[in-house]
């Protein structure tokens, strides 16, 4: 591609210098943010090819490019979901949900009144 | 038009970061129901509107015997690592698609097998690709959506 730059490390003016392997393996390598309410979409991603809404607080996020390994670190959030557990897990797909939503956070799940957005990243060697 | 550069060989990670800088993303209308359960709710498949970009693009995305060859892979009891993972960068990259096409991919791609093996098989369809607007607008009852027994499929 056109625009390469080949460096093995990079250094600040200031605050010192810094090896690219910790840029290369330290960034996310699949992340989404998307929408619940309603019908699900997804507002912003990398490297995601779907997501599929399984039901209340239940969704798989599927990659365009797998993982080498299916057990890379990842990272689920929720603006006002307290807890979010990984279910399932693959090199091209994770299922996360939440078990026990208090009473408050189902209603807002099921009536699609808020803006109720979950999010996601993923960190691994890709295949 | 933005032109594609010659992808065939270079890292299909590049290739969706070179998408995502160049690419306007694609919100598609289109939705994938399916049921790959009795005993469950009906699911929702959502192309990613980056990923559509790409599809409608060209030259970007593997064919998607490439993703099915690495979850046969995966699908071994040894299996430890992706060993052919060059299949996604290697691989001659698909033409650009119509949505309809793109959509096609995706369910091949992203849906279970036995859903697209069988979902015309049985009493009704298992799978219906539909517009957003004839799903329910609110999540009430979200766990208790079925693809409805009365269907009326377009030819």
């Amino acid at each position: 591609m056109a625009g390469k730059i080949i460096a093995d490390q990079i250094e600040h003016s200031t605050a010192g210098s810094l090896d690219t392997s910790y840029v290369v393996n330290g960034s996310a390598k699949a992340w989404a943010s998307m929408t619940g309410a309603g019908t699900a979409s997804v507002n912003q991603s990398l490297n995601n090819s779907s997501i599929t809404d399984n039901g209340t607080g239940d969704y798989t996020l599927t990659n365009t490019n797998a993982f080498n390994y299916a057990d890379y670190a990842t990272g689920c959030g929720s603006q006002w979901r307290r807890s979010l557990y990984t279910a399932a897990q693959t090199s091209s797909s994770i299922n996360f949900y939440t078990t026990q939503p208090d009473a408050s956070e189902t209603a807002l799940a099921d009536s699609g009144s808020t803006g109720f957005s979950v999010t996601f990243t993923g960190f691994g060697d890709l295949a | 038009m933005t032109q594609t550069p010659e992808f065939k060989g270079t890292h299909l990670f590049d290739r969706l970061c070179w998408a995502k800088e160049n690419l306007e993303p694609v919100q598609t209308d289109y939705r994938v129901v399916y049921e790959d359960s009795v005993d469950e709710c009906a699911k929702i498949l959502v192309p990613d509107p980056n990923w559509m970009a790409c599809a409608l693009q060209g030259g970007i995305l593997p064919p998607v015997w490439v993703p099915h060859e690495l979850a046969k892979d995966e699908a071994q009891p040894d299996f430890k690592k992706h060993t052919r993972g060059y299949l996604l960068h290697n691989t001659e990259p698909v033409e650009a698609m119509t949505e309809k096409q793109a959509i096609e991919y995706l369910i091949l791609k992203d849906c279970p097998q036995s859903v697209v093996e069988t979902w015309d098989t049985g009493n009704k369809p298992k799978m219906v690709i539909c517009r957003k607007e004839q799903l329910p607008q609110t999540r009430e009852w979200r766990n208790a959506w079925r693809i409805s027994d009365e269907l009326n499929l377009a030819a």
